[in-house]
């Protein structure tokens, strides 16, 4: 094959037939919740459409939905990169401890810090309040890609611009921000859809936005007509996020065949700056991980309930993990040839199918569940109310999750590999599963763990979806909250982040490759 | 230490996560006939000692989905006819009404509606009340005196109490706008929504808004009056900062709503769901919802373990099912902008 035939980047123009045969599972899957939303949408008339849509009430969210995720990625953004090159490029003291410290918010779902976070009073409520505590939880979710993106940058580019007179600010913005580019934008995409659909949270901290106007709509009037105006809406407003991070990557190649020569880097002295870095990284730690896990600690001790229900605990933490992993495992399954179709080849059908997931990452889960009700009651009454449903209710929601991983490995990954086995006469398929899927493993493995993660602190499809009578960690921890039982919902909140803590440990160091390193 | 290398940690996961994949393939098995489905948006602590007395008392196994009723009255639309469950058990009576005005529901047996006074039920005999609560205001003792509190729910809409009371748009605040409409009118109602939106601050939830009062964030909430019972019984009624207050009689905002079910016109299983409907207002059904909450009985000669002012006092001229699916009050708020 001669070089003038392959797109930039070494990509084949048409994906094998197996390729585009597994594609289209994933693609099918996230179509229907759109599809729903866009039925409902036309059910409820063109004229219905413009009169609700433009009220004043609809101007607020969206100033508050646009605000919030906006500001919450920014911040994240500009501590993540901070963090990541502090731990990966200076001599701060004890970095690797730093290292999985950051990640660590990661294990607390965003509905228990909230509430920590809003019981101080009205000063952690509202938009500032909403924006602090999801920064602070979001800040793993791009501080791990780019620690990953640092690490495997070539610091020979720095050098070079260092020895043409940039200074170390210069050199920064102008040679390694553009390579981080992908990984940053990655993870700012997750936030910034994530912030779009968060709804636990977000209801103990008093702020108003699509997703929570959404529930809304559910409450007054079991209105699946408005909510799903509002969900076309917030449809609209993912748009432009998904393609715009896409636009990041295109035409750029980050595959090496080679890693050059190994060099070790010799850190950055913090010099008099060491004890604010530090300081800053007490904080960061003691603001994410440490108040929330301080007022579980706090729950226990105070609450009368404490010990009520505590014998469905371990109950709960097997069913947990009994979702968590054939959830994970399938989504990341259903998320490789995704990636593979847009890393390694080009087209508008892998484009589209590999940004679609971003879109629907962005919509409330009750809109999805409630798609998945409607669709599998109708034309797979089989598996109503079984644990199918829910499984795969979990991949159409946290594909993205699994993507973003497995693009990382991806990217790193030639093509040519797979070109190369294929010359060996080895068929598509078996070329592939040869050849590139044993390099994608660290990417897989983030993937595993960060969908499993997130699987676990599922909540509304659960409820919904599971077959009846299941109870895991989160309805537990939201049935006793409901019933004010703090106490005895401590525990299972408690049991959450320890069991968290494993799938947390296992995507740093996927991410952040072996464990020695860290 | 053990250690794993990256190959046999991916074939161990697969091979984990593949067994737990194809367990979740399997078929349902099979529901035996003695078994019921319901549909439970209530308080989970009410229902499961609901269903353990019911269980004893008849040998019929329930199958209980939990979640917040609006979410489950929205599942069951969606699910029309082929619905899997048999009871929906709502916390509010408006979630249930929508199903009722949908057409999807069963009437219920003229026994057991017979036994609970009509000011609980719906007029077609589609669902009965299961517990009856009143509105009540929140207070801080430390905040505000007794005496100095509104002496109607209209006064919540006025300056004067700009930035003193927080108000939660869930759990009965639509049958508190059906209630104003009812009895003042529905340009009172609106106007009064619009005053309610401008000086008060908005709550996502009735825990929440109680949490708030508490813990002096906020003077005072609109909520239902079992919230404070339950922080009570959490960390001991003396040492709470807040307190409950009603309104006089003929006001407004001196009304009660209920906690209602019915059985789905869907159900393969109507004897069964039948019973339970039965059971649940029978006294040892009252007895043991009661003793986990602080909500009144609906069957008339019970008194509830809480130490609540009797219900008898509370002569409120708007029923649940007058307050129906509060698709009004749902109009309203949009249009005062609050939804």
């Amino acid at each position: 094959m001669s070089a003038s035939a392959r797109g930039i980047g070494g990509r084949q123009r048409l994906p094998p037939r197996w390729l585009v045969l597994t594609g289209v599972i994933p693609f099918a899957l996230v179509l229907l919740p759109v599809g729903y939303v866009a039925l409902s949408a036309v059910e409820a008339g063109p004229s219905g459409i413009l009169s609700d849509l433009i009220r004043p009430y609809t101007l607020n969210l969206l100033v508050n939905t646009l605000v919030l995720s906006v500001s919450v990625t920014i911040c994240a953004g500009v501590i993540a990169t901070a963090a990541a090159w502090c731990t990966e490029r200076c001599d701060l003291p004890g970095r690797r401890w730093w290292r999985l410290a950051t990640a660590l918010p990661l294990a607390i779902p965003a509905y228990v810090s909230s509430f920590a976070w809003s019981s101080f009073g009205p000063a952690f409520q509202e938009m500032g309040g909403a924006i602090l505590i999801l920064t602070f939880y979001s800040v793993p979710l791009i501080y791990l890609p780019v620690c990953a993106a640092l690490r495997s940058l070539d610091p020979n580019f720095e050098d070079v611009a260092r020895s043409l007179g940039h200074g170390r600010w210069r050199s920064f913005r102008r040679v390694v921000l553009p390579q981080l580019a992908p990984a940053l934008g990655g993870g700012a995409l997750l936030v910034a859809s994530h912030m779009l659909a968060e709804f636990g949270a977000l209801s103990f901290l008093r702020v108003e936005t699509f997703t929570t106007a959404i529930f809304d709509q559910y409450t007054a009037e079991f209105n699946n007509r408005a909510a799903a105006l509002l969900s076309g809406v917030l449809l609209l407003i993912c748009l432009p996020v998904a393609f715009t991070e896409a636009a990041l990557r295109s035409r750029r190649r980050f595959a090496r065949i080679s890693r050059g020569s190994a060099r070790r880097i010799t850190p950055i002295p913090l010099g008099r700056l060491a004890p604010l870095v530090l300081l800053g990284f007490v904080a960061l730690t003691v603001l994410g991980f440490g108040v929330p896990l301080a007022t579980l600690g706090f729950w226990v001790w105070r609450g009368h309930s404490t010990g009520q229900g505590i014998g469905d605990l371990g109950k709960a933490m097997l069913t947990s993990v009994g979702y968590a992993l054939p959830g994970a495992l399938l989504t990341t399954l259903l998320a490789v040839p995704l990636v593979a179709a847009t890393t390694y080849f080009r087209g508008r059908f892998a484009r589209l199918s590999d940004r679609l997931p971003y879109l629907v990452h962005g919509l409330p889960g009750i809109v999805v569940a409630l798609a998945a009700v409607a669709f599998t009651i109708r034309f797979t009454p089989a598996i109503y109310g079984s644990s199918l449903v829910v499984l795969l209710v979990y991949a159409v929601l946290f594909l993205p999750l699994a993507q973003s991983s497995v693009r990382a490995s991806a990217e790193l990954v030639p093509g040519e590999f797979t070109d190369v086995a294929r010359s060996l006469g080895k068929r598509p398929l078996a070329a592939f599963v040869l050849a590139t899927l044993p390099n994608l493993a660290p990417g897989i493995g983030a993937a595993f763990a960060l969908v499993g993660l997130q699987v676990m602190r599922e909540l509304t499809a659960t409820l919904l979806l599971a077959p009846a009578g299941v109870v895991t960690l989160a309805t537990e921890f939201w049935s006793y909250t409901s019933d004010r039982a703090y106490g005895a919902a401590a525990p299972f909140a408690a049991a959450l982040v320890l069991i968290s803590g494993v799938p947390v440990y296992l995507f740093t160091v996927r991410t952040l490759g072996v464990a020695e390193e860290l | 230490m053990l250690i794993i290398d990256r190959r046999t940690l991916l074939r161990g996961g697969a091979a984990l996560g593949g067994t737990a994949l194809f367990a979740g393939l399997a078929p349902r098995i099979g529901r035996a006939a003695d078994t019921l489905t319901l549909y439970n948006g209530q308080h989970r602590a009410t229902t499961e000692a609901l269903v353990a007395a019911f269980t004893k008392a008849t040998g019929v196994h329930v199958t209980v989905r939990n979640a917040e009723s609006p979410e489950l009255a929205s599942q069951i639309v969606e699910e029309g006819a082929r619905s899997p469950a048999d009871v929906f058990f709502s916390e509010q009576s408006p979630p249930i009404a929508s199903l009722q005005e949908k057409g999807l529901l069963g009437p219920v047996d003229a026994a057991t509606l017979k036994a609970v006074p009509a000011k609980f039920c719906a007029n077609d005999a589609t669902w009965i009340g299961a517990t009856a609560r009143t509105r009540v205001i929140t207070y801080n003792k430390k905040m505000v005196a007794p005496a100095d509190m509104p002496k109607s729910i209209m006064d919540f809409a006025t300056p004067a109490l700009k930035g003193r009371f927080g108000y939660v748009k869930q759990d009965g605040f639509q049958e508190q706008i059906m209630a104003i409409v009812h009895i003042k009118g529905r340009d009172a109602a609106l106007a009064w929504l619009k005053g309610v939106k401008q000086y008060g601050r908005a709550y996502n939830g009735n825990r929440i808004a109680s949490n708030a009062v508490e813990n002096g964030e906020i003077a005072m909430a609109l909520s239902n009056n079992y919230y404070w019972y339950s922080l009570a019984k959490e960390v001991g009624a003396d040492k709470l900062k807040s307190a409950l207050y009603s309104f006089p009689d003929s006001d407004p905002g001196n009304i009660y709503n209920v906690s209602a079910a019915g059985m789905l016109k869907s159900s393969k299983n109507q004897a069964a769901a039948q019973r339970f409907l039965a059971f649940m207002v029978s006294p040892p059904g009252q007895e043991a919802m009661i003793r986990t909450t602080a909500e009144y009985p609906v069957l008339p000669g019970l008194t509830s373990p809480f130490n609540l002012p009797p219900l008898s006092d509370f002569s409120a001229p708007v029923t649940p099912a007058d307050m129906g699916s509060a698709s009004e009050a749902y109009a309203l708020e949009r249009e005062a902008g609050l939804i």
